[in-house]
């Protein structure tokens, strides 16, 4: 097949940088451990708040420097076991978020971080983050849910 | 038998033309690449220190 000169290059520079992309995301994966949000366990919306681990949510240390923190969101309130919403997490501790919402779709997203779920009736969804960096994050909900979808958020601070 | 030697420099003279033609195309399809790629990076480098 007669292909000219530059069209071939172009050719071989795109196949090259999706095979370079395709590994970076492979090792990332596969070595690191990095993945995506996971919402494969199932609970009835309506009974969540009654049900363990939504019946207490919060931060919980499970392990040396290992946390469960539990969240259960709903119109328009994350409920993280504290009452005025705020959480404090170690540096550098990895937490296992759990997440999931007793009535409409909601976001939850922690700015700043890679922490960014969408919370669906019915599902727990599932991140594990480490925080690698001390400052005050915002939690906030990023899929509109109603009239107070503004006013829906809770601050996570990560401690020296 | 005459006409082969004449015909040559013409096809030559052409690619050479087309070359050219395409160089401006190849540069801009290059700095697009160049781009994809910074952008690319930019985002996975984001999600690593965060």
């Amino acid at each position: 097949m007669n292909m000219h000169k530059y069209e071939k290059i172009w050719l071989w520079f795109g196949t090259v940088t999706l095979f370079v992309f395709l590994t970076v995301v492979g090792i990332s994966a596969f070595y690191m451990g990095n993945k995506p949000p996971s919402c494969a366990v199932t609970i009835d919306p309506a009974k969540a708040a009654k049900e363990a681990p939504f019946n207490e949510p919060g931060l919980t240390q499970i392990g040396d420097n290992e946390y469960q923190l539990t969240v259960l969101a709903s119109a328009f309130h994350f409920n993280v076991g504290d009452p005025e919403g705020i959480i404090e997490i170690p540096k550098g501790a990895t937490v296992h978020i759990s997440a999931t919402t007793s009535d409409v779709i909601h976001g939850f997203e922690l700015a700043g971080t890679n922490v960014n779920m969408m919370l669906e009736p019915g599902y727990i969804s599932t991140y594990t983050n480490t925080f690698k960096n001390a400052g005050t994050y915002t939690l906030l909900c990023n899929e509109y849910c109603g009239t107070g979808h503004q006013t829906m958020a809770a601050t996570i601070k990560v401690v020296e | 038998m005459t006409q082969a030697p004449i015909r040559e420099p013409e096809t030559k003279g052409k690619k050479d033309e087309e070359e050219n033609e395409f160089k401006g195309t190849f540069i801009a399809v290059m700095l697009l690449g160049l781009f994809l790629i910074a952008s690319w990076v930019g985002v996975w480098i984001l999600f690593l220190v965060r």
